[in-house]
């Protein structure tokens, strides 16, 4: 499991709607802005990188310091966004692909406005639990 | 490392500027803004100047084309170590510059700017621009030496024109210089030196490598200088071999710098080309100075002194070069490769500049988020450094990355808000948008983010000693992020906010609100006394039609016009104060004190009262803000302004509604109103408002006191309503009406009072007297009967709208009173008030029941008839045959066949006494052919004042006997006798017929009883007690009404009297001598005499078959049977008799008592042949039926001894 790691959905308004720390490094608060400040600027690289491939998972798009970031675009232009320091590609895409479906499935709920704050705790403690098994 | 660097700067001549003397800040920035424009002089220019000493090193110099480039740094720059490296890093040139006003002694100048130039060693000119010189020191100066140039006061043209010289002199000097120079370095070769091996240890080895590579570094710096002099083919040339010679001695930094040069020269050369091939040689050629400077990092000096610099600066050289969107993933590429070398420089500073640049040129690229990130980090810098400069420096770029992170202050975002204004956003369209736009509004809440950055900014801020922007960022996070922040960090940034506003000035005002939030709760409607109503001229009741009226309160067409809430108009009218309710909340953890509040109005025809309000912790609250508008116009009501926290601001409705929009949908945070308890809304748009011209306006107040009055039931009372305008215009018209409920208890108004009067001139009262009587209280209000004697619901009752409503429909003058061609618009509207004559009806006396007692008291068998009690005066004589109504009126206390009372219970649940008088209106016995009602009191009739003290009920006797026909005929039934021989169907509508007879006569009856009363001094009304008369008369209406056809009378006969007394035995007349003394008594053993009279009321001829039975106590028959004890003498059975009309007739017999004691005479009649009317007041229909005449019982009362 990787020691530092920020998890990310953010819709395609460009707004955060579910965020999670995965990483098992104690969590400081000054670092998770400082991941989301990351992550947040990595969001204008994707939004050129999208659109030259068509394949969702974009690799690891950017960069600060020790850390990557590993974008995975759904076609509905959704944007999971990984925060990492380890460099194990396949458990990370392995990871974007289970997160999509569950995903998927939070979509074809009736009540939840596409682009809203995804608070279903299910879903969180599911990707935390994919986050434990590939990361 | 440098700030803006690009490939270009090699060829950048780099002077000094620096001001001399004291010069005030914003001349220091004019004189540098005209100067730093010439950064660029045209080598074609500077031909006149220029003087060609020796032959130019420069051969291929474009002097048509060709221009010489300056860079200006003002202020005092450090000297670079690098400046024999790259020559463009030299100050070459030192510009002074003073501004004379404030520096009178030009002796001083001189000797300041020569003591400034010394720093400078490399310079090759110096030249100090004086500005603005006076008379005498314009002639003063004209000795002093070239360096010092004058610039005489002139027009903005001629100086700058001027200045253009000065720069093509400097310029055509340094080019001369630069000849110079390179001729010197040709001729007898330089040293130069870099600190990356200035240090180095001198092995003899190095020392012959570092004779090999003098010449290569020459050669690059005489490129350096071509370039510099604006001839980038000599440089190329020269470039070339440093090139070559760098590559052969394994000098890889200067190779690098070499490379570098050439690209520059390349670039000049082919200045304004747009190749692909050439893009795609300089990013070889530079991907190779990359390489080479980062061959040149030495490990062992890397603490010292590092090439990573070079690296860097070469990297975003390159960056800049090719930062165009069709290259964005290389130059992407290329800054975080930059970004990455952040780590490992040692320099804070250099990592600031690196930082900056980036930030820059991610800008550049459109990488807004980018560009706000790097720029975070420049700005985290910045406050690393314990300094007032270094906070503004921060806060400044920090305030650049707010549009980027969405945290903009609104000073600096206005002019977009304003723009998205125009593309029509209004909240209605908002409301109709679809989920999915709406979550468009809230794009890009990354609230930690925005939360971190306006904490950084508030703290840069503070020290930077900046209390507005400090205040701006705090009202901003507190504003926006207050639910993510704990009540101690929200008490914490109100102290952050009273601290800075201590720091302003009173009165600042600042573009970003802070709390409370602030939005529209509703406009109130005229009350009703100020309601307006359109005019319609063209009728004499104007106020018809103007305003929708129908029998519905609730229709569906109208619905559809106040949901379109843009459509929704409201009048205001100039000089009268109007309010508006807004709702505030306090969503926060502390007490919010709001200095003043008040309606923000742009359109300037509007003076808002400010009001103070505090609104504790966690709280909304609902307050009326008023103002009055002064002009006409419309009026647009966007906020308010609010004074809080010792800041101004205004506070938007439009802002709020989104927000609250936002919420709804799961957006935003959090609902301020609904975390505060406050109930959601419907979301209010500002109506559209005019204003109109003053109208005229009318109060009332009631007179004695506004409250309601108090009233018993059935009262009858009056109130006067006092009329005021208060307007400042004239009512010429006016008309009053009644509406609302219980309309009919007002009586009257004296409406020509009012009429009288007009028109009200302002400031005019008028009273109107207006009656009311109280109504009933029904009985489907039952909780006001329970309340009745409780004072707490008085209010109540005269709020619940049973109290009638006076309308009153006034207007001032019609604009153009003579012109009748006029269209209406230009008619002034007209107004209404609305007076509740609030009445509070209180339970009176209440109404048990009422009933018919009817009693029959027998009368004494004496020798009259009993007498007549209106007949006192009158003779005796029992049958004064004139008088027919003789028979039918006769004194209760003496006997009577049908005493009839109506028995009323009345009961007093109050809390006073009631007096009752009962009045019988008559009609007068006189007159009965033009029958006028009297009204006699009852004390005529001797009846006393009945008094019901509280809570006690009492019987109230109303005598009925005045009522009674004299004669029984057929004018009572004329219908009836119409139907003799008509079919069963006729007879059946004169049934009908008589019911509504029936029914006429029962209402006049008693519509002539009045039951009044009366309570204390003031209240005195009239119970309503018809409906339970009527019901309790209707089944013997025809008893009270009618006489009975046959009358009976009972006395003794005269003639036999006298001796029959004398014959009584002595030893009864002890006890008994009253009685025997008594004319008139009977004594038992003695034959007595009587005779029947037997009177017929009917107008006809009655034959009929009379009968006499006799009564004991018992009731036991005592004539016939068994045990008569009753003797007698006649017939007193099967008598026929035949009465002539209106007649009588007179049936003598004789009694003999056995025994002593109390005998009832009864006598009967069985009529024949009853004729309808008969049959009618004998209720019954079959013709076969006999009809039976009974009288009533005469008491007789036998003495004697058994």
């Amino acid at each position: 499991m990787a020691s530092t790691a920020c998890f990310i959905i953010v819709s395609r308004n460009d707004i955060p709607i579910y965020e999670a720390e995965v990483g098992s490094a104690v969590k400081k608060e000054e670092a998770a802005h400082q991941h989301q400040f990351i992550l947040h600027a990595a969001l204008d690289i994707v939004q050129d990188l999208a659109w030259t491939t068509s394949a969702m998972f974009l690799k690891a798009v950017d960069r600060f310091n020790d850390l990557v970031v590993s974008v995975y675009v759904t076609a509905g232009h959704t944007r999971l966004m990984l925060l990492h320091d380890s460099r194990n590609e396949d458990g990370i895409k392995s990871f974007f692909q289970e997160v999509h479906e569950l995903y998927i499935k939070i979509l074809l709920n009736p009540l939840y406005l596409p682009g809203s704050r995804i608070t279903s705790s299910h879903f969180d403690t599911k990707v935390r639990a994919l986050a434990r098994k590939y990361l | 490392m440098e700030p803006d660097v690009s490939i270009e700067s090699g060829c950048m001549i780099r002077v000094a500027v620096l001001p001399i003397g004291p010069i005030p800040q914003s001349k220091l920035r004019d004189y540098v803004s005209i100067l730093v424009r010439h950064n660029k002089v045209e080598l074609s220019a500077i031909s006149s100047f220029y003087t060609e000493d020796q032959k130019s090193p420069f051969a291929n110099q474009p002097w048509d084309t060709g221009s010489l480039r300056f860079k200006f740094n003002v202020g005092w720059s450090p000297l670079s170590p690098w400046e024999d490296f790259q020559s463009n890093r030299k100050i070459l040139a030192v510009i002074g510059i003073c501004d004379c006003p404030s520096s009178p002694d030009l002796d001083v100048v001189g000797e300041q700017f020569a003591v400034a130039c010394k720093g400078y060693t490399s310079s090759l000119v110096q030249r100090c621009f004086a500005f603005c010189p006076g008379e005498d020191q314009l002639e003063d100066g004209g000795k002093k030496g070239n360096n010092l140039v004058l610039f005489p006061p002139a027009d903005q043209q001629t100086q700058e024109f001027h200045l253009l010289t000065m720069m093509q002199d400097i310029a055509a000097s340094l080019l001369m210089e630069f000849e110079k120079w390179v001729l010197r370095a040709e001729s007898a070769g330089t040293i130069l030196k870099t600190p990356l091996d200035s240090q180095t240890s001198l092995s003899s080895e190095e020392v012959i490598k570092a004779k090999k590579r003098r010449l290569g570094r020459a050669q690059k710096t005489i490129g350096d200088y071509c370039l510099l002099a604006g001839s980038p083919v000599d440089a190329n040339a020269h470039y070339s071999t440093a090139i070559e010679l760098a590559r052969l001695t394994g000098d890889f930094f200067w190779y690098a710098g070499a490379l570098e040069g050439s690209v520059c020269a390349l670039l000049i050369d082919r200045m304004g080309e747009k190749d692909p091939v050439l893009e795609d040689e300089v990013k070889y050629r530079y991907n190779s100075v990359i390489l080479h400077y980062r061959k040149a990092f030495m490990q062992d000096n890397a603490q010292r002194v590092s090439t990573l610099g070079f690296e860097l600066e070469a990297t975003l050289k390159l960056a800049r070069f090719l930062c165009r969107a069709e290259h964005a993933k290389e130059v992407v590429e290329l800054l975080m490769t930059a970004a990455d070398g952040a780590k490992s420089l040692i320099d804070a500073s250099d990592r600031l500049i690196l930082y900056v640049e980036i930030a820059r040129l991610f800008g550049t690229l459109g990488y807004q988020r980018k560009a706000a990130f790097f720029s975070r980090q420049v700005a985290q810098l910045y406050l690393q450094q314990d300094d007032c400069w270094a906070a503004i420096s921060a806060m400044q770029v920090l305030a650049m990355t707010t549009k980027a992170y969405r945290v903009q202050s609104r000073a600096t975002s206005s002019k977009s808000l304003s723009s998205s204004n125009e593309n029509g956003l209004s909240h209605a369209d908002i409301g109709k948008m679809q989920p999915q736009s709406v979550v468009s509004l809230f794009e890009s809440q990354w609230s930690t983010l925005q939360m971190v950055v306006l904490r950084e900014i508030l703290l840069s801020s503070v020290r930077a000693g900046d209390p507005l922007a400090a205040w701006s960022a705090a009202a901003r996070l507190l504003r926006s992020y207050y639910p993510l922040i704990t009540p101690a960090g929200q008490s914490g940034l109100a102290s952050a906010l009273i601290n800075s506003a201590e720091r302003l000035p009173s009165g600042t005002r600042c573009a970003d609100p802070a709390l409370p939030f602030v939005r529209l709760h509703s406009f109130p409607l005229h009350p009703l006394q100020m309601d307006i109503v359109k005019r319609n001229p063209g009728r004499e009741e104007w106020w018809l039609g103007s305003a929708p009226s129908g029998p519905f309160i609730y229709t569906p067409f109208s619905k559809g016009e106040t949901i379109d809430s843009s459509k929704q108009e409201f009048v205001w009218i100039v000089g009268e104060p109007v309010q508006v309710l807004v709702e505030l909340a306090n969503p926060c953890g502390f007490d919010l004190m709001v200095e003043s509040i008040y309606l923000s109005v742009h359109s300037g025809n509007f003076d808002a009262f400010p009001i103070h309000v505090s609104l504790p912790p966690n709280s909304a609250k609902v307050i009326p803000l008023s103002g009055m508008p002064t002009s006409v116009g419309p009026v647009t009501i966007p906020g308010c302004i609010v004074h809080c926290f010792g800041v101004i601001t205004e506070h938007l409705f439009r802002d709020v509604d989104n927000l609250l929009l936002g919420a709804a949908q799961g957006l935003v945070l959090s609902d301020p109103f609904r975390s505060c308890g406050s109930p959601t809304l419907r979301n209010i748009s500002v109506p559209n408002i005019s204003v109109v011209p003053p109208l005229p306006l009318l109060v009332s107040h009631v007179v004695g006191g506004d409250g309601a009055a108090i009233l018993y039931e059935g009262e009858i009372r009056d109130v006067c309503i006092s009329l005021a305008n208060a307007g400042s215009v004239p009512i010429e018209q006016a008309h009053i009406s009644i509406s609302g409920k219980n309309q009919d208890s007002v009586i009257s108004i004296a409406d020509e009072t009012l009429q009288s009067s007009l028109p009200l001139k302002p400031g005019a009262e008028v009273t109107l007297p207006v009656t009311i009587r109280a109504w009933q209280l029904g009985l489907v209000d039952p909780d006001n009967a329970g309340g009745k004697s409780a004072s707490g619901n008085v209010g109540r009752l005269s709020r619940d709208g049973s109290s009638p409503m006076m309308v009153i429909h006034y207007a001032g003058p019609s604009c153009e009173s003579g012109d009748t061609t006029t269209s209406s618009s230009t008619v002034p509207p007209g107004r209404r008030l609305v007076v509740p004559l609030h009445v509070c009806v209180l339970h009176g006396l209440s109404f048990v029941k009422a009933r018919l007692l009817s009693m029959e008291i027998p009368a004494h068998v004496s020798e009259t008839l009993p007498k007549f009690v209106h007949k006192e005066n009158s003779s005796t004589e029992e049958f004064a045959g004139s008088k027919t109504d003789c028979l039918v009126k006769i004194d209760p206390y003496r006997g009577s066949w049908g005493l009839r009372l109506l028995e009323l219970e009345l009961s007093n649940p109050t809390d006073v006494t009631f007096d009752i008088s009962v009045s019988v209106q008559l009609e007068s016995p006189k007159n009965d052919d033009n029958p006028t009602l009297i009204d006699r009191d009852a004390a005529d009739f001797g009846y006393p004042k009945t008094r019901i003290d509280r809570d006690y009920s009492a019987r109230v006797l109303i005598p009925l006997e005045h009522f009674k026909l004299p004669v029984l005929d057929g004018s009572y039934f004329m219908k009836d006798s119409q139907a003799d021989d008509a079919s069963n169907s006729k007879s059946s509508i004169s049934e009908k017929n008589l019911k509504a007879e029936l029914n006429a006569s029962i209402k006049n009856l008693i519509s002539r009883i009045k039951v009044k009363w009366q309570s204390g001094r003031n209240s005195a009304g009239e119970l309503n007690i018809k409906d339970a008369t009527q019901a309790a008369l209707q089944s013997s209406v025809m008893d009270i009404l009618l006489p009975d056809p046959l009358t009976f009378g009972f006395k003794l006969s005269k003639n036999d009297m006298g001796p029959k007394t004398q014959i009584d035995s002595p030893n009864e007349s002890n006890s008994q001598v009253n009685y025997i003394a008594c004319k008139g008594s009977i004594s038992a053993h003695d034959m007595t005499p009587m005779e029947v009279l037997v009177r017929n009321n009917t107008k006809e001829k009655i034959q009929m078959n009379l009968s006499i039975t006799c009564r004991d106590v018992a009731g036991e028959n005592c004539i016939e049977g068994n045990k008569a004890t009753v003797l007698w003498a006649g017939v007193l059975s099967g008598i026929n008799l035949e009465v002539p009309p209106l007649g009588d007739i007179k049936h003598c017999f004789s009694l003999y008592f056995l025994v002593p004691g109390e005998y009832t005479l009864v006598a009967a009649a069985l009529i024949d042949d009853a004729d309808d009317i008969l049959r009618a007041r004998a209720r019954t229909d079959s013709p076969d039926e006999p009809i039976f005449c009974r009288g009533p019982p005469f008491h007789v009362r036998v003495i004697g001894t058994a």
